[in-house]
């Protein structure tokens, strides 16, 4: 049952393209949105089992030979996350029924969605790494398509790619990592590694297993510097937006730290590269998040930031960061997929997301107005809404986080807290943007492409209920404190949680943080036109986009150099590249191997005529060489051609001989009919580089090969099996001719194929000349 | 002694043979291409039961005992490879009833076709090192006629080369045998594994591996030996490209793995690192070669030197559970290549065109090629579940279960670069606005899709149903890094 709500979305899509050809007449979101809707239900029916400090734990098995089964497992992180994944894709659903026109490519659509929505239900539910992966990569794929979804704009394309191919690359390195894990513990399955977290930390590939794993959390959780493809994913549709860039997807880089966080976490390395990334991501992300003016790049930085600041906590892992890391998690699931949607809502209605020809919407968007001023004002951690609390949380946990052992990098841990208040300041500027820019100020009407109104009731509902949340999680924190965040927070730190949220600590440092940030963010704010002159000092070059885009556009160039240079499509340099290889490989490997031997004692005497025969064959060689014209060339080949078969004669094997000379006469009197018919040609002007190298090559071909067959020759380790033929020729094989015997008996298979051989030749041959005149002909 | 072994070569030899004479009927042609293609697959699948089942069959050809005749050995890797080469040869063939015009299949299009399985499942099942020698030119021979099948002046050029340098090859497999008899006095690989073992593979006998490395290399297109492929692949028609590129490379590899696993296993501290270098230079030239290429077929044809890397990097760590990635990788690669190929065909029919610059949008009236072109490409990097995946996870399972780190993690850079190479196909083929022109002039998918679709299915199932394959892979891997079953089964009295 519970491997169905993984499995359902993927078997609902198979449906979906049929929904959509023969019911085109009902917008195919309402089809489905049962879906999600069903498995939020059910999965929610586990909270109780939860509450009761139950793990729900059910197999099937896949790849059980190679330890790889497809094990689901509920704890109160895979329920926490389960359950956002569902609920928003519920609303998120609802809401695209409104948002997408029947016109789109809505079958499309809704497969994508569904098959992310199924694959990310299977990240979060694996309790098998291998599973994890497959399904993480599915998130990838249906991102990457989910992206593209409007294939045609240039824009989507690039940000489509972009992703894919940041998130693959972490998705890899993650795989090496699972894989160093199962080097180390021999095992895939979490609950597994846990029990082995020991031995892991005490392993040499600790750090190396550390560093990938992380790599494919922070491409995936768009963490600095690969977050510059979350960006880019704004040309997709905007519930796309909400959904997996800003609520779900991009949560699953933190899931997987969480997850690995008893596996894992509690070193200095750990703590360094898991806190430091995410501080640096929450303060960078909301310094470019206010120099932008499109509603969803904001949106898309501050996303960055804030998944860096949940990052920063579970880095730090203390119960208290962890507490707070969940619970922002979940506070920013609903504020940030409310703004999400609002953005949507007045992209719909107005025409532009551009913060400079928006203003003043207020009056003529009121509820969306409300929710927007709901989601900023959380997201900037101003009570009463639930990012206050959370915020809070953070800069406690920060503060307390001074104590830790932060290896190398001892003045991380005073800093933390300094660097988180200076991220507030900037998440609390670009979120008061966000809010006045577009609902307050004056109204440029002439500048918009539409006339804007309120949205239609239907498309207002999801982002309602998201903004709800937000209102009562902030006022009355209890309603999640214990029945959801205190069970995920247990499961990552393995010991039981009393979470207690509540407004008031008295004149605490993180209090003086919330006041230091609201204070100056209000200053900066105020005088906004003069720190955006900041941003004109950023050096240019220094970006991380400029960087991605020069390795995607420089690589195939360099490529292409580096091919051009070698592919010259000749075949007298592929002939060169080749015996050079030959000739190093085997001249290194017959000089450091050994096995070089000469041995005289075994041969015959050779008769001066024998002499004479040879001297011949190395003038016809040599002739070959000087040789200025075809013809020549080619009878002096014919000349050592003739001159060997006479040697064989010499040796008494008359057969071989009788084979040569027919060989030899037949390709030389063709070679001289070909060559008649060929133009007059010059003989071709070489390099004296170029024609150096070749004498080398085939010197150093020549020599070696000669190296080798005396070797070969005088090396004889064992008896060879001619002794057999010779015994048995007659006896088994009737026959007296032992080379008869063996070419049609003893090795009669070798015999028939070559004739096959011949036979497929002639064909050849004659399909050839056949087909190119009438080729010619037409 | 058993005959059902050598049927798997006799069946595609002899519906070669009858299809000569029916030249002149197109449906009678057909038909029985059609019918000796089922046959023979059927008959593949029936073998490798029988021999996952009973163990390892063998033939002594004309009866006469190992090591003086020729052996035929039907292994789990042997029988493996052959069904997956007549599931491809056959997904080619009912392409090519599509795309072959009349006047070739008269001449002898089918006849060739058949004629290369015929070879290609000889060289898989000998067990002789001579007369797989043979087989390779039985293969070869029906690859020049096919090659230069049509002879349009890109086939006549690139076939020049072709031949040239497979000539060359077979020159030097020719040494390489003989030079081994001279040393080891023997032909028969159980002999072989036998008395090298006992020899310890000094010396000499290591510059002879080195030599059956530059033979089979060649064939297999490894680094530095690749230069022919890319362009001979990219210039025949699509199902002869597939052909090839789902066979030809894999008969090297496959030789690569049966002589460096079973003979030449001795000195693995030399031979083996260096395949592992081999492997690693091979993938990245080759993956290089795919990036800067704007043409369809290029960067296919680059690929197969990148994945053939991936093959021989199992090849090299040597270990139990990475020649199993090697061989579960080979089996995905044949099968994956050669629906690549096919679909690439099918791309430039429709596009008019192989240069990506002049495609676009190409998914608005063929989604279903589209689809089949991004599933197939997400298979090719590996992105699970398809079967790339599995021999991927297995490759590096084993080589960093082996301590070998470094090319490990050439070989996951190498797969995002592959990645980019291939998507670049399907984002600029597919996506991205349609161009006008193409608009006008625009041929037809018809029947070209399923037998592509069928090869992708075989994939997905590869991926999906690993429990089902791995067993054989297991088998196969073990009984080529412990012979002794392979040695006793051939040379038992």
């Amino acid at each position: 049952m519970l491997h169905l709500s993984v499995i359902a979305p993927f078997l609902f899509a198979i449906l979906v393209p049929f929904l959509r050809r023969y019911l085109p007449q009902t917008h195919t979101g309402w089809f489905v949105l049962p879906i999600p809707l069903t498995i939020a239900i059910y999965l929610s029916s586990f909270l109780p089992q939860i509450w009761q400090d139950e793990k729900i734990i059910r197999t099937i098995e896949w790849i059980p030979s190679l330890g790889i089964n497809f094990t689901l497992f509920v704890d109160g992180l895979s329920l926490l996350f389960a359950l956002l994944i569902t609920w928003i894709g519920t609303l998120v659903v609802l809401y695209s029924a409104y948002y997408l026109d029947k016109k789109e490519a809505l079958g499309n659509f809704y497969v994508y969605l569904l098959m992310f929505m199924g694959a990310m239900l299977g990240v979060v539910l694996s309790d098998n790494l291998v599973v994890l992966y497959v399904f993480w990569e599915l998130t990838s794929l249906s991102s990457f398509l989910l992206i593209g979804f409007w294939y045609y704009r240039e824009r989507s394309v690039y940000g489509a790619q972009k992703s894919m191919l940041i998130t693959m690359a972490g998705g890899f390195a993650m795989l090496a990592g699972i894989v160093l894990l199962y080097v180390i513990a021999g095992t895939f399955s979490i609950r597994e590694l846990i029990e082995k977290a020991d031995v892991i930390m005490a392993s040499e590939l600790y750090l190396p297993t550390l560093i990938l794993i992380l790599l494919g959390a922070f491409t995936k959780s768009a963490q600095f510097p690969f977050h510059v493809w979350l960006p880019d994913a704004m040309e997709a549709p905007t519930p796309v937006s909400a959904y997996l860039h800003s609520a779900t997807m991009v949560k699953a880089g933190l899931y997987l730290v969480a997850r690995l966080t008893p596996v894992l976490a509690g070193t200095p390395d750990w703590l360094i590269m898991v806190s430091g990334v995410g501080i640096i991501t929450l303060v960078w992300g909301a310094f470019i998040a206010i120099r932008q003016t499109d509603l969803k790049a904001i949106l898309a930085f501050s996303t960055v930031s804030q998944l860096g600041l949940i990052m920063t906590l579970l880095g730090i892992g203390t119960d208290l960061a962890v507490t707070a890391a969940v619970f922002h998690l979940f506070n920013h699931s609903a504020f940030k997929g409310c703004l999400f949607m609002v953005a949507g809502i007045v992209d719909h209605e107005a025409g532009t997301r551009d913060i400079r020809k928006l203003g003043g919407l207020a009056a003529l968007m009121p509820i969306s107005a409300t929710l927007a001023f709901i989601g900023t004002f959380a997201m900037a951690g101003i009570p009463p809404f639930n990012g206050f609390l959370s915020k809070e949380m953070f800069f406690d946990a920060t503060w307390k986080a001074g104590g830790l052992d932060y290896g190398f990098l001892s003045w991380l841990g005073p800093v933390l807290p300094a660097l988180a208040v200076l991220g507030s300041i900037f998440t609390f500027i670009y979120s008061m943007m966000l809010f006045f820019k577009t609902f307050k100020g004056s109204t440029k009407l002439d500048q918009l492409p539409k006339k804007p109104h309120e949205a239609p009731k239907g498309m207002l509902i999801s982002p309602i209920v998201l903004g709800a949340i937000a209102v009562l999680v902030g006022l009355f924190p209890s309603l999640v404190a214990g029945t959801i965040v205190a069970p995920a927070a247990e499961a990552v730190t393995l010991v039981p949680q009393e979470v207690k949220i509540s407004y008031w600590h008295g004149f605490t440092p993180p209090l003086l943080m919330t006041l230091t940030v609201v204070g100056l963010g209000t200053l900066i704010y105020w005088k906004l036109a003069g720190w955006l002159k900041v941003y004109a000092a950023l050096p240019e070059t220094l970006s991380i986009n400029r960087f991605y885009d020069g390795i995607t556009n420089y690589l195939p160039v360099a490529s292409g150099k580096i091919t051009g240079w070698y592919m010259t499509g000749s075949l007298r340099d592929y002939l060169a590249y080749i015996l050079a290889a030959m000739s190093l490989i085997l001249g290194f490997t017959l000089l450091s191997q050994g096995g070089i031997a000469f041995d005289y004692t075994n041969l015959a005497p050779i008769a001066p005529y024998e002499y004479l025969l040879v001297a011949i064959i190395v003038l016809a060689v040599f002739t070959i060489f000087f040789a200025q014209s075809r013809l020549v060339a080619i009878i002096a080949l014919g000349i050592v051609g003739f001159v060997v078969s006479l040697l064989f004669i010499i040796f008494r094997a008359p057969d071989l001989a009788l084979t040569q000379m027919i060989v030899e006469t037949v390709s030389v009197s063709l070679f001289l009919l070909a060559f008649y018919h060929l133009p007059e040609l010059k003989k071709e002007e070489v390099k004296p580089r170029t024609k150096f190298i070749n004498i080398l090559v085939s010197g150093a071909i020549g020599i070696i090969f000669a190296l080798v067959a005396f070797s070969a020759h005088n090396t004889k380790l064992f008896e060879t099996i001619a002794g057999y033929y010779l015994e048995n020729s007659y006896k088994l094989g009737g026959g007296k001719n032992v080379v008869n015997v063996i070419l049609v008996d003893f090795r009669g298979l070798d015999t028939m194929f070559e004739i096959t051989v011949l036979a497929i030749a002639a064909l050849g041959i004659y399909g050839l000349i056949k087909l190119r005149l009438t080729k010619k002909g037409e | 002694m058993n005959n059902l072994v050598i049927w798997p070569i006799i069946i595609p030899l002899l519906t070669g043979i009858s299809l000569i004479f029916l030249q002149k009927n197109r449906v009678a042609q057909k038909s029985v291409a059609v019918m000796g293609s089922l046959i023979s697959l059927f008959y593949a699948l029936f073998l490798a039961y029988q021999v996952k089942t009973g163990g390892i069959l063998v033939l002594q050809a004309s009866a006469w005992q190992a090591p003086f005749g020729i052996s035929l050995v039907a292994d789990v890797l042997a029988t493996l490879l052959v069904v997956t080469a007549n599931v491809v040869a056959t997904a080619c063939l009912y392409y090519s009833f599509k795309v072959i015009d009349r006047k070739q299949e008269q001449f002898y299009y089918y006849p060739f076709l058949f004629f290369l399985l015929t070879g290609v499942s000889g060289a898989f099942l000998t067990g002789d090192i001579f007369n797989l020698f043979v087989f390779f030119e039985v293969m070869l021979m029906s690859s020049y006629a096919l090659i230069v099948f049509g002879g349009t002046k890109p086939q006549l050029r690139e076939s020049v080369k072709y031949i040239a340098i497979n000539v060359l090859s077979s020159a030097l497999f020719v040494m390489a045998v003989g030079y081994l008899y001279s040393v080891v006095g023997t032909l028969n690989m159980a002999d072989l594994a036998v008395k090298i073992k006992e020899a310890n593979q000094v010396g000499l006998l290591n510059t002879v591996a080195m030599l059956f490395f530059i033979v089979f290399a060649l064939k297999a297109a490894l680094f530095p030996l690749f230069f022919w492929l890319p362009g001979s692949y990219s210039a025949p028609p699509a199902p002869i490209a597939a052909l090839f590129g789902g066979l030809l490379t894999k008969v090297g590899i496959y030789s690569l793995i049966r002589v460096f696993t079973m003979i030449f296993a001795y000195n693995t501290g030399y031979t083996h690192t260096f395949l592992i270098w081999v492997a690693g230079l091979t993938m990245v030239f080759g993956v290089i070669g795919a990036v800067a290429s704007m043409d369809v077929r290029k960067i296919l044809a680059y690929n197969i030197v990148s994945a053939v890397g991936f093959m021989i990097m199992g090849l090299g760590v040597f270990t139990t559970v990475s020649i199993a990635g090697a061989i579960y990788y080979m089996i995905h690669d044949m099968i994956i290549k050669a629906a690549l190929f096919l679909l690439g065909g099918a791309v430039i029919t429709v596009a008019g065109t192989a240069n990506l610059n002049k495609m676009g949008g190409l998914i608005k009236n063929h989604p279903t090629l589209g689809w089949l072109f991004f599933t197939a490409a997400v298979a090719l990097v590996g992105i699970p579940p398809l079967s790339g995946f599995t021999g991927k996870l297995l490759l590096i399972q084993g080589a960093l279960g082996a301590g070998q780190y470094w090319i490990t993690g050439i070989s996951l850079t190498v797969s995002l670069l592959i990645l980019f190479s291939v998507m670049k196909i399907f984002l600029y083929g597919f996506w991205g606005e349609a161009k006008t022109s193409l608009q006008v002039k625009q041929g037809s998918t018809k029947g070209l899709l399923w037998p592509t679709a069928l090869l992708i299915a075989i994939s997905l199932f590869l991926g999906l149903g690993t429990e089902f394959f791995y067993p054989y892979v297991e088998t196969a891997a073990q009984q080529l890094t412990d012979p002794s079953d392979y040695i006793n089964s051939v040379l038992k009295e």
